[in-house]
């Protein structure tokens, strides 16, 4: 490309929309989708009136597929494109930042599957009404309680990666004292979502609802 | 004959781009202070492998001996770095001596690194100050950019951090951290200032700033200590504030 041509590459494009759909809305739906969840620690009607106020959105289809089905897609699909473009020396050079490199790749990938199987089963085959009893007969399946735990932790940990990643690329931590403020941010970030995650999986698992006592019935 | 203390040296060898490659093992005399380019050195004067085999002195690129001028990079018991400053007594034995991986190979341990000054060609990589009258004297540059910029300035362009990028390979044209982080340095001069957005835009094409996955190997790799993650991260502010706010606010 030369440099007088007065509009950035495609490329350049595709790669900053890329990094920002994953903050936003991708990061932001994961922590929507824990938030709503975590009804679950306080009691299944709690759950059951969550998961229907969502069902009952304005726009729904507009909202599911412009908000979250599409910019998950794009940002998948052309993570996978970026892998593919990328040859890791991790062996040769094992610092933090490089295996972080390589698992951010292996946890999308999982974070991926993981996410399209969850939709399958939890929305389609739901057509979009699931309740506290479906997602809890899910998760008697050893199978399935597996996958999600997997899936909960790949998630979580692409997610905190990918803020310190997103801080750095955009420059908005650029001194190595801000680059690594932002390591340790996705670090409580990747942790966090991690155990409010599993804390939901345990909830369904062991009908275990601390939060009991706030339910206050419409 | 005395009792020497020996040096084994495994050198991987290629007479031309096209030819296949070949390992051969030398023993050389110790000496206090050896680097690897000592170690090229002997075995020139006296090129007999450790079998005794007549071979042919090395090929491989070497000047100043000091890492300022670049030109020994290569990959030293797997790793890239400079030759000049790899010091025998601190290397596991046999050392093993390979060309960089990333740039087109000439014979042996020489490298085609023509790449990177192509790269800075492309983003202009230096202050314009030439014109057909007197430009008159410059603005000054502050004690502060002074002192920013000096790190980035030492750069030697020898390439290691683009070998240890997993970014940099033959799918894509990534510029590489050196690169970017002149960049930043002839942006953040005054005079040089007045070509920020070129430089800018040329790096926001193919196998420009945006193709950084963060793997930050560059600032381990860095002979210089250059700050290159921050400027890569300063760079990519830049750019983006170019490119998505540009038509939006001037």
């Amino acid at each position: 490309m030369s440099a007088t041509a007065s509009q950035p590459d495609a490329s350049y494009l595709l790669r900053k929309l890329h990094s920002f759909t994953g903050v936003l809305p991708v990061g932001a739906f994961l922590a929507e989708h824990f938030w709503s969840n975590s009804a679950a620690l306080v009691n299944a009607a709690k759950y059951d009136e969550v998961s229907r106020d969502l069902q009952t959105i304005p726009f729904r289809p507009l909202v599911e597929w412009g908000v979250i089905f599409l910019p998950m897609l794009f940002h998948a699909v052309y993570g996978v494109y970026i892998w593919v473009r990328g040859k890791s020396n991790v062996s040769a050079y094992p610092w933090v930042g490089n295996w972080l490199y390589v698992a951010q790749r292996y946890t999308g990938l999982i974070a991926f599957a993981y996410i399209g199987w969850h939709l399958y089963t939890e929305r389609w085959l739901t057509h979009g009404h699931s309740t506290y009893a479906t997602v809890e007969t899910d998760l008697r399946n050893p199978w399935y309680l597996t996958f999600f735990v997997v899936g909960i932790l790949a998630s979580s940990f692409h997610l905190g990666v990918g803020i310190w990643n997103f801080l750095c690329k955009w420059g908005l931590a650029a001194t190595a004292k801000a680059q690594q403020a932002a390591g340790r941010l996705g670090v409580v970030i990747g942790v966090a979502f991690s155990v409010v995650g599993i804390l939901i999986v345990l909830s369904f698992r062991l009908n275990w609802h601390p939060f009991s006592s706030y339910y206050l019935p419409k | 004959m005395a009792e020497t203390k020996r040096v084994i040296v495994k050198v991987k060898r290629q007479a031309a781009p096209k030819e296949p490659s070949r390992w051969e093992e030398f023993s050389l005399n110790w000496r206090p202070s050896m680097n690897v380019i000592i170690c090229l050195r002997d075995i020139a004067e006296n090129p007999v492998t450790r079998d005794g085999k007549k071979t042919t002195p090395i090929t491989y690129d070497s000047n100043c001996l000091e890492e300022i001028c670049g030109s020994c990079a290569m990959l030293i018991n797997g790793k890239a770095r400079m030759a000049c400053s790899a010091l025998v007594d601190q290397l596991d034995q046999p050392i093993r001596i390979e060309p960089l991986t990333k740039f087109p190979l000439v014979r042996d341990l020489a490298v085609d690194r023509q790449f990177m000054f192509e790269s800075l060609k492309r983003v202009k990589a230096w202050i314009p100050i030439d014109g057909t009258y007197h430009l008159g004297e410059g603005p000054r540059v502050s004690p502060e950019v002074q002192e920013k910029g000096y790190p980035l300035s030492n750069c030697i362009t020898c390439g290691n951090c683009l070998e240890v990028c997993p970014q940099v390979n033959e799918h894509n044209q990534f510029v590489g951290a050196a690169i970017i982080s002149q960049v930043r340095l002839f942006n953040m001069h005054p005079t040089g200032a007045m070509n920020k957005s070129e430089r800018l835009q040329a790096l926001m094409g193919p196998g420009g700033v945006q193709e950084c996955a963060n793997a930050q190997n560059c600032v381990h790799a860095c002979p210089k200590g250059i700050p290159l993650t921050e400027s890569i991260a300063e760079v990519n502010r830049d750019a983006w504030k170019q490119a998505l706010l540009g038509w939006l606010l001037g």
